[in-house]
């Protein structure tokens, strides 16, 4: 379909318009509601708050190294910080509100746009000539897809205490007391749970990678500099939490935590 | 030098095309993949035979005309060069070469080797001009800008539009291509008064026609004219603005 004058209400009666050369005519095709660039912008934000909370995460998790009683400390003080202004709970369950209504928009819009991505590609094989970063975006889907099974896995498995992912001795917080430490240690004394952890926080690393540096192209930053020391700063966030979160099971394993 | 030619022959785009063998013989190291097919043709004609119909206007990597994906790789193996410079030297001897069209969904195969690149110029007839009465030609010195910014404004201006971009995207997306056209408009004065609107409807067509960015850096890596990835984060930057402007 093409725009003329005459669609318009222009062209004076009797006078015929010539159709427009395919080059100019308004293309008719639908507006998509949900536009890219917004969905672009919209896992971005939700991508960089997932990667927030992760180095939060990482931070809890190094806590293991300062010992059991200290470890436990923490993952009790986690369920009353805040009090008695908020309720104990209150923080940590705003926080994973937060963290689901963020996870299941970076989702909506990954699908999204993997489809718009492979519709408009064809049905041409892709090509890939960029080393790293083609290997890491190409593998954006199923290091997502790998990581959603994983959150529900975690969270079975060590928040939960779901048989039979967790182990047998699991227990389960009290009002006064947390067993984060003893449930952490008997979970990675297991060799196939060690392995899984290890395997998903390389996947991790990978999907951060391509993410982190997205990130700072759907956001907007063009400046050299600016580009450089955000790229960087992704790349080492990656690098991070992969080495800091991978010691963990790796130091159970050896028998440095006990 | 003798090389067997793979090439895409296709009637037109309702039909499904398909890849015949040549053998082209007596070839120099020095030609382009161009003269090359010019060499087959030749052969084909003298044989009474349909010849291999590409595109290719000025052969001097300006024009933006030509763009093959040669053995998978859009314009050829030696990275931002265009179809018409693209040497045979790169090609052992005696070894065969994949001649595709750049392959996307909004590249319909017209014939053989040429595609409708229309798509791209809708998104320059959304914005991609002058579009406010910009009077005469302002006394030299009146409006003064900084060199090195106008050198940059031109490195996104040097892109030709030969598509190469959205070929060589898994996504099929033509960002880096909107995006050094808005961002090439958007630093330059008497462009940029338009920059809200240019990138809402740049944006809107391009998408339309396009698929989305994920970042797979393919692009800058095949462009004749270099463009970076910037190009990309700019596009974003200039669309976040027109949406957070007042509009009173």
């Amino acid at each position: 379909m093409s725009t003329t004058a005459s669609d318009a209400g222009t062209t004076p009666p009797g006078v015929s318009v010539p159709e427009l050369p395919p080059a100019f005519q308004v293309s008719k095709r639908e507006q998509k509601t949900l536009p890219n660039w917004a969905l672009k912008v919209a896992m971005a934000i939700t991508g960089t708050f997932g990667a927030l909370f992760l180095v939060l995460h990482l931070v809890g998790n190094l806590k293991v190294y300062t010992g059991a009683e200290h470890f436990n400390d923490y993952a009790l003080w986690l369920r009353h910080v805040g009090e008695p202004l908020i309720p104990a709970n209150g923080v940590i369950w705003i926080l994973r509100c937060a963290l689901a209504l963020c996870l299941l928009v970076h989702v909506t819009c990954g699908v999204l746009i993997w489809t718009r991505g492979r519709a408009a590609r064809g049905k041409f094989p892709a090509k890939r000539n960029n080393g790293f970063r083609s290997v890491g975006a190409t593998l954006m889907p199923f290091t997502g897809c790998a990581l959603l099974v994983f959150i529900v896995f975690h969270i079975l498995d060590l928040t939960l205490g779901t048989q039979p992912i967790a182990t047998a001795d699991f227990q389960d917080h009290t009002e006064t007391a947390a067993f984060a430490y003893q449930n952490l240690v008997a979970d990675f004394s297991r060799p196939w749970a060690a392995a899984i952890y290890l395997v998903m926080m390389a996947l991790l690393s990978v999907h951060l990678a391509h993410g982190l540096f997205t990130v700072v192209s759907d956001l907007g930053a063009v400046g050299k500099r600016l580009r450089a020391i955000l790229i960087a700063i992704g790349g080492l966030l990656a690098l991070a939490i992969l080495l800091g979160n991978a010691s963990i099971p790796l130091a159970v394993q050896l028998g440095v935590l006990k | 030098m003798k090389l067997t030619l793979q090439i895409w022959r296709q009637e037109n785009t309702a039909t499904s095309g398909h890849y015949e063998t040549f053998e082209v013989d007596q070839l120099d190291s020095g030609m382009s993949i161009l003269e090359m097919l010019d060499r087959l043709n030749e052969q084909l004609i003298h044989a009474g035979k349909e010849s291999v119909q590409f595109e290719s206007d000025c052969r001097e990597s300006i024009c933006g005309c030509c763009g093959l994906t040669v053995n998978g790789r859009p314009h050829g193996p030696q990275p931002h060069v265009t179809t018409c410079m693209q040497r045979l030297r790169m090609f052992t001897d005696g070894s065969t070469v994949r001649i595709e069209p750049l392959r996307s969904a909004s590249f319909p195969v017209l014939r053989d080797l040429i595609v409708d690149r229309s798509p791209l110029d809708r998104i320059i007839a959304a914005g991609g001009h002058v579009a406010v009465p910009a009077g005469t030609a302002p006394d030299p010195e009146a409006m003064l800008i900084d060199h090195t910014h106008v050198e940059r404004a031109l490195d996104f201006a040097a892109c030709i539009g030969c598509g190469a971009c959205v070929a060589a995207c898994p996504n099929g997306a033509a960002a880096l291509f909107t995006g050094a056209k808005v961002t090439h408009l958007s630093m330059l004065p008497v462009p940029s008064v338009e920059r809200k609107n240019r990138a809402e409807h740049m944006v809107a067509t391009m998408e339309e026609n396009f698929g989305p960015c994920s970042q797979y850096g393919e692009c800058a890596n095949v462009c004749p004219q270099e463009v970076p990835l910037t190009a990309i984060a700019s596009l974003q930057k200039e669309r976040l603005k027109s949406f957070f402007a007042a509009r009173i």
